[in-house]
């Protein structure tokens, strides 16, 4: 019954426990929220209206769909923003409905005129700056608040760690980057769409270097932190983890994208196979994260 | 953000009740609330008494599922299915309370006028004496219920002859070094779980009292002990041999107290009597005369008395019973214990030096009804784990004995006697005897019937003149009944609080074909379980928070009545048992009998406006009203304002109550009572005589060794098994909160083998295996654990529910007791106490059995706890 | 006043009387568990032993699940016993996942509605108790605030038949906890979270 690395389950023993709070349909709001965020923002960049809604869609459709799906008592959720002062949830949750309100305006704005057509030329025009700025501040927070509330659990040596907003962004960039690539083939420039690839192929390498780094450091944070790490590389994990997130999901598509970036099969493979596996790391993020036995007193006393 | 109204149900709005638990056996009082709505939502322990100091262990807590159960029978139900058995759905029919009564009585009637020992009694509620002797009433010393079978068959009369006592314990009010062998007592079982955990953990912390745990385990007492003594299974008489050969010969005993206040100065003639003079007075050694004289000549100086040496006494060779001892000790140093016990030789010199040193002997203290007595404070304490042996009377006395050598007994700090229910304040529980002895009273329940070849009784009970009864025998006759002789067919059993099938030992198939022989059984019961899975019919009783009652039954430091009162009305159709039996009995026609029975048996007869008229019946109430009564004179209202009437044990009666009595070192009445066997057995012609075991009665333990050691070798490993603080036996398993502790605690969920075991005989943690002794076998998933002997491989309770109706209880992969032994070559004859432990082999195997395969067995429900899935994720 | 415990890892004996005393007190539905007592094996025979652990929350006097609470229902009160109010809970889980003890259980709905026995066959005992409960929140041990409101201790302190809880005031000195703390050299579970609980152990 001895055992250093026990992983105990809902037993009264002492050792490792799963976090079993933040379930698939969270990781799926994170998702769709980093996701929408992402695609949003490059789209605005690239005067992309078909990206732009999608990311809209993802961030406030998807986002809120799945995450009232986790609340447990979701006829309250609108209490979820009462505490900005402390709370990233707070934070992201405005940070939401910012980002959303102001992308709609100013798609509608870019798309049909809508604000100008309502407030004239000029009011109009200064309204469509300012939807710009709150898209994009907004936008960016989204992008990242999820990683700061991971990183603010000191909980689980696995999120504990300033490379949680990092990697949030990263991968927000990223998946933002697959998706656009998909739904803006022939309509983007194919010089932009080059441009992208490239950027891709960049963005796959910061990926996997967050992810190894979050890993190590992980590894080297606590004894929970190296069990973590454990689960994802030799564990139960391990098999989704090397195989979805970092085969399928990074590995795949830089190899795909390098070789024949210029064909739209093999951009449609890639993005597919990065959203896979960014979705595969946000469900396996909150599956591997173990809580550190409460307490330990072995080495103190020989006879308690 | 404060609520208006509490959402903590202790101060919800209601009232309330002082009350007792029943959760175990025993008896700590408790307040029960009950809301403005009449449902009892809270129980505390009631910290007016001072035993357990409003404490409760979990079982206690747990109370209030078991009243709120909704697999309690609910009404009387009659059995429609003929088919019985485990599993098998009896396809009840509710009937009214009128024709329940009909059948039952009929149906016991039928047989009781044959004959009554054609019924089986199963009465089990310790709290009631007066139903567990109901059968005396129809004139029947049957006995199948389980009490005895497993603890009390030797425990209780070794009590009896060296206390005159039932139970004992260490007194934990001034103890500062406690050895604890086999027993829970004082951590998680024993005497009054909670009560006894709370005055021991006060020893421990706040006086630093040593706990030395000799066990095959690594048990709750192990653990929390400051030295845990690993120890091969059933060798623990051994080592008990092994510390009394260092304390006597290196000199380490109090041998005031054994010239003093025992008969160790008794000369013992060959043939192991005393040796008498014509008077019948004995001889003892005067070495300052060099002279034998009379146990009471006046001239005897007690620092004259000889403990040791060989004399001759009008011819007759003759030895102190102290050196007799020291004789069969010769062959028992630590050295050749080790190789029986493991204990290393060293290990138990070491303990015997510094248990006698903490004995202070010597040393005396003044106690606060102005007596000087000496203080011991160091004690050996044991029970079913250690003594539940072949030769359970010896083991117990082993013991004793370690105690008695440093002149501990009844002593402050020391190891006491315990009396169980003392009818009234006045009693005392201590008689003389001849020669200035102490009256050895082993029969704490009653006298044993008179011998009769062809027996009376099923289970044989007269054929064991110092014994508690032995059901387990039951079995043995059923199977061979012309080798027994018997003359009658039991085919009645009636089954109150009882579950035999489960606590017997002996191969449940045998058993099950056995309840299957019989024509009717009727259970008294509140829960269904694997006994009433055979019942015709089912007479449901009212539960601990609906009923009245008041019981004294074995509080270690405490005396007086612990009152029941219901909480609530009953919430179903069902009846107090007192109701029940009374009612039976009418229709039996054995009223005025039954109410002489409880008059004895209940002490009423002691005060005669307390005595029951023998043609009435009474209520729960008034039977508890009279307990109260007869104990302090207080009427019912006092009680139920009070709860209890418990004290500390007055000091008279808990401090050496045999003052100027000598104590049965040797006990003599171990040959009278072998030889007035031998000689009705012979006077009957019984035809088994020379097959009895008549060598198990011994005046002194001797370093025999019990029969399971000489088990085929292939059966590699020592079985046992345990209890623990959450566990009522297995009973408590149907209770939801026991069960979310107990199947959560890593000692309850596999079989427990030592971790290098199981590395060199192939075996990892998880196998599913096949445990095998010569008599039956059970399977179940091995747990590896640095807490168990090497030799042992260990089972709880929790692991030991078979199938019955009840489907909340989870099952196991079959029955502890299946393995044990139900024969007398592993009965002992001295006091009918069973082998409780036994030797197996362990096969491993693919899979689980078929009838594990189904799911809802325990170790599904492990499975699920160890995976726990989150919610909606899956871990 | 700061409210605080004390765990003597001497006396407590694994019995998890604690746990379903708490169990009672709170109306806790199956599988949730505002206190539970661990256990550890540790040594290798015949030099193995066996250590019981109390464990309840710590009531963090830098109590993360407050910090991250987005919903206010995570409170600290005067006297130092972090809060959840039931009524205001969201059941996000983000205060479970701050906790680095792992001391916060989610009231999951089906175990409400179905009962301990199961099959939405509720007993009286539950039907009166789980009103208390809005299933989905996520909650905790409150050091029993209703009971020591009133005066009483604890109830999982009430029961322990070890008296291995010792609950009392740590701002006063002369406290049962503080002299046990101070004595034996009391210390916090995970010091290195840096919540500074108010629950302590001693060995
Ligand atoms: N909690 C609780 N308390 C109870 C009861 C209960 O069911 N639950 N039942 C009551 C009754 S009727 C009784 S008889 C008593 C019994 O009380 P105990 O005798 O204290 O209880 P057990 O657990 O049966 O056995 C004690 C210990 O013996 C160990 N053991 C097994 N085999 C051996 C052996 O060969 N040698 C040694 N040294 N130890 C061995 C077991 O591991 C166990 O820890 O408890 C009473 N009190
Ligand atoms: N394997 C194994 N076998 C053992 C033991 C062991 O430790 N391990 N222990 C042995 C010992 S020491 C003993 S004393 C025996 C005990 O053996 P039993 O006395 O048969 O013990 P229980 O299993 O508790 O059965 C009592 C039954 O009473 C019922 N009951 C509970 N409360 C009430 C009530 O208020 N009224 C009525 N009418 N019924 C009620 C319950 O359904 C319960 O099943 O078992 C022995 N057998
Ligand atoms: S020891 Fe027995 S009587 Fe005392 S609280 Fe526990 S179950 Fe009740
Ligand atoms: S132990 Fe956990 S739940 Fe309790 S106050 Fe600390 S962080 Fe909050
Ligand atoms: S689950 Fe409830 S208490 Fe916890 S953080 Fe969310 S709103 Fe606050
Ligand atoms: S203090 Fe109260 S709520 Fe907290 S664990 Fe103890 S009984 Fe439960
Ligand atoms: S009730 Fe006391 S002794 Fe029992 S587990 Fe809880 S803290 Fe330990
Ligand atoms: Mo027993």
């Amino acid at each position: 019954m001895a055992n250093e690395n026990q992983i105990v389950g809902d037993t009264f023993k002492v050792g490792y426990r799963f976090q079993r709070y933040w379930d698939t349909s969270m990781a799926a709001a994170f998702f769709c929220c980093e996701l929408g965020a992402g695609l949003f923002l490059l789209s605005q960049y690239f005067d992309f209206a078909l990206g732009m809604l999608v990311g809209l869609l993802f961030a406030g459709v998807g986002k809120p769909y799945f995450h009232l799906a986790h609340m447990g008592v979701p006829s309250r959720a609108w209490r979820a923003m009462l505490r900005p002062d402390r709370s990233w949830i707070s934070r992201g949750l405005i940070g939401i409905m910012f980002f959303v309100g102001a992308g709609v305006a100013y798609l509608l704005e870019f798309q049909f005129g809508f604000l100008t057509g309502i407030f004239g030329e000029a009011t109009g025009g200064f309204f469509y700056q300012v939807a710009l700025v709150i898209s994009f501040a907004a936008g960016v927070l989204v992008m990242a608040y999820q990683g700061f509330a991971m990183a603010h659990s000191s909980s689980f040596a696995l999120w504990n760690t300033g490379l949680m907003p990092i990697s949030s962004i990263a991968y927000a960039v990223t998946a933002g980057l697959a998706s656009i690539l998909v739904l803006g083939w022939g309509a983007l420039a194919p010089e932009t769409s080059k441009m992208l690839v490239n950027f891709t192929l960049v963005m796959l390498l910061v990926d996997l270097c967050v992810v190894m780094s979050l890993l190590h450091g992980a590894f080297h944070g606590t004894t929970g932190g190296r069990q973590s790490v454990d689960l994802l590389l030799k564990g139960v994990y391990a098999t989704p983890f090397i195989g979805l997130v970092i085969a399928v999901g990074i590995a795949l598509p830089a190899l795909v994208l390098w070789l024949a970036g210029s064909s739209y099969a093999a951009v449609l493979l890639a993005a597919v196979s990065i959203l896979a596996g960014f979705f595969t790391y946000r469900v396996l993020v909150f599956k591997a994260a173990l809580y550190e036995p409460i307490i330990s007193f072995k080495p103190r006393t020989a006879n308690i | 953000m404060t609520n208006p109204s509490p959402t903590a149900n202790s101060i919800k709005s209601g009232r309330w009740v002082r009350s007792t638990c029943k959760m175990c056996l025993h008896s700590c009082s408790n307040m029960i609330h009950v809301t403005d709505d009449g449902i009892i939502n809270k129980i505390e322990g009631d910290p007016t008494n001072p035993s357990n100091n409003g404490k409760l262990c979990p079982k206690g807590n747990s109370a209030i599922l078991r009243h709120y159960d909704p697999r309690r029978f609910k009404e009387p139900l009659k059995r429609t299915n003929p088919e019985k058995g485990p599993g098998i759905d009896p396809k009840w029919e509710p009937i009214s309370w009128d024709e329940a009564f009909e059948i039952t009585a009929r149906e016991i009637k039928k047989s009781l006028d044959e004959d009554p020992r054609k019924i089986l009694p199963s009465l089990e509620d310790f709290q009631k004496m007066h139903i567990w002797f109901w059968p005396l009433a129809i004139g029947c010393h049957n006995f199948y219920q389980s009490g005895g079978t497993m603890c009390g068959g030797a425990y209780h009369p070794m009590n009896g002859y060296i206390h005159s006592a039932f139970g004992c314990a260490n007194d934990a009010k001034y103890c500062n070094y406690w050895i604890n062998n086999g027993t829970g007592d004082g951590f998680s079982s024993h005497l009054h779980a909670a009560a006894q955990s709370n005055w021991v953990a006060k020893a421990r912390i706040d006086r630093g009292m040593r706990v030395v745990s000799v066990e095959p385990r690594l048990s709750i007492g192990s653990a929390k002990a400051d030295e845990w003594v690993p120890i091969r299974p059933a060798t623990d008489r051994h080592f008990a041999l092994g510390m009394s050969h260092v304390l006597v010969n290196e000199g380490l005993c109090d041998f005031d107290f054994l010239r003093k206040d025992s008969n160790a100065p008794y000369l013992v003639g060959p043939d192991g009597y005393f040796v008498r003079d014509t008077e019948k007075q004995i001889y003892v050694w005067d070495s300052k005369d060099n002279c034998a004289k009379l146990w009471n000549d006046p001239t005897l100086e007690n620092d004259n008395l000889a403990l040791e040496g060989n004399y001759t006494v009008n011819g007759v060779e003759c030895r102190p019973a102290f050196q007799v001892y020291k004789d069969i000790l010769a062959e028992c140093s630590p050295e050749e214990m080790e190789k029986i016990t493991t204990v290393p030789a060293e290990t138990t010199r070491r303990i015997a030096r510094e248990f006698s040193e903490a004995a202070k002997i010597g040393q005396t203290i003044k106690i606060e009804d102005g007596r000087t007595v000496p203080l011991r404070p160091a004690a050996y304490n044991y029970y079913r784990g250690a003594q539940g042996r072949k030769l359970g009377a010896q083991t117990n006395q082993a013991f004793k004995l370690v105690n008695m050598l440093i002149g501990n007994i009844d002593t402050p700090g020391g190891h006491m006697g315990v009396t169980i229910d003392d009818g009234q304040v006045d009693n005392n529980h201590v008689e003389m005897g001849e020669c200035g002895q102490m009256l050895g009273t082993p029969h704490q329940l009653g006298h044993m019937p008179e011998f009769a070849y062809p027996t009376n009784e099923y289970h044989l009970a007269s054929h064991f003149p110092n014994g508690v009864n032995a059901p387990h025998l039951n079995l043995l006759v059923h199977e061979n009944r012309e080798y027994w002789g018997v003359e009658f067919t039991p085919d009645v059993i009636v089954n109150c609080h009882s579950n035999p099938v489960w606590s017997i030992q002996g191969p449940r198939e045998k058993w099950v074909k056995f309840l299957k022989d019989m024509r009717f059984i009727v259970c008294v019961d509140v829960v269904p379980n694997e006994m009433t899975d055979f019942a015709d019919v089912i007479l449901p009783s009212s539960d601990v928070l609906e009923t009245w009652n008041c019981t004294m039954i074995e509080p270690p430091h405490t005396e007086g009545q612990c009152f029941r009162q219901p909480a609530t009305d009953p919430i179903y159709n069902t009846k107090s048992e007192e109701e029940i039996f009374y009612e039976l009995s009418e229709r039996l026609g054995c009223l005025e009998a039954y109410n002489s029975v409880i008059n004895m048996i209940l002490g009423f007869e002691q005060k005669p406006e307390l005595q029951l008229d023998l043609d009435k019946k009474y209520t729960d109430r008034e039977i508890a009203r009279r307990k109260g009564l007869l104990w302090n004179g207080k009427d019912i209202d006092w009680y139920m304002e009070h709860g209890h009437s418990v004290t500390e044990r007055r000091l008279d009666k808990w401090y050496r109550p045999w003052e100027g009595m000598r104590l049965n070192f040797y006990i003599e009445d171990m040959l009278k009572e072998r030889d007035g066997l031998k000689a009705k057995m012979e006077a009957m012609k019984t035809p088994y005589i020379n097959d009895w075991p008549f060598d198990d009665f011994q005046p002194l333990p001797t370093a025999r060794l019990d029969t399971l050691h000489t088990l085929p070798e292939e059966y590699n490993l020592y079985a046992i098994t345990f209890k623990d603080i959450q566990l009522n036996f297995g009973e408590s398993l149907s209770n939801p909160w026991i069960r979310d502790i107990v199947f959560r605690d890593p000692v309850h969920t596999g079989l427990l083998i030592n971790t290098a075991t199981a590395a060199k005989m192939g075996f990892e943690a998880g196998d599913v295996v096949k445990v095998e002794s010569p008599y039956g076998h059970l399977y179940g998933r091995l747990q590896t654990t640095e807490g168990m002997h090497p030799d042992a491989i260990g089972v709880s309770n929790a692991l030991s529910r078979t199938k019955s109706e009840n489907t909340y209880v989870a099952m196991s992969g079959g029955h502890f007791n299946d393995m044990l032994p139900y024969d007398m070559e592993n009965t002992d004859a001295a006091s009918g106490q069973p082998e409780t432990t036994t030797k197996v082999k362990l096969t491993k195997l693919d899979d689980w059995p078929d009838f594990l395969k189904q799911g809802g067995s325990i170790y599904d429900f492990v499975d699920e706890l160890e995976t726990k899935k989150g919610k909606g994720g899956q871990h | 006043m700061k409210r605080g415990m004390v765990f003597d890892l001497r006396r407590c004996i694994g019995c998890n009387a604690c746990v379903v005393a708490c169990k009672q007190e709170n109306s806790l539905p199956d599988g949730v568990f505002f206190t539970k007592t661990l256990s550890e094996e540790y040594g290798v025979y015949p030099a193995a032993n066996r250590v019981y652990i109390p464990t309840l929350c710590n009531h963090c006097e830098d109590a993360p699940c407050e910090k991250v609470c987005p919903s206010g229902a995570t409170y600290t009160r005067d006297d130092g016993i972090v809060m959840v109010d039931d009524a205001l809970c969201i059941g996000c889980g983000t205060c479970a996942v701050a906790c680095p003890y792992d001391q916060r259980s989610q009231m999951d709905a089906d175990n409400l509605k179905d009962g301990m026995y199961g099959g939405g066959n509720l007993t009286e005992f539950e039907k009166d108790g789980y009103g208390r409960w809005t299933p989905g929140t996520v909650t905790k041990c409150d050091f029993c605030s209703q009971r020591v409101d009133v005066g009483l201790e604890p109830a999982c302190v009430v029961t322990c038949p070890t008296d291995a809880r010792i609950f009392g005031d740590l701002d006063d000195p002369n406290s049962a906890p503080n002299k046990l703390i101070r004595e034996r050299g009391g210390q916090p579970a995970l010091a290195e979270k840096n919540t500074k609980p108010k629950v302590y152990y001693v060995d």
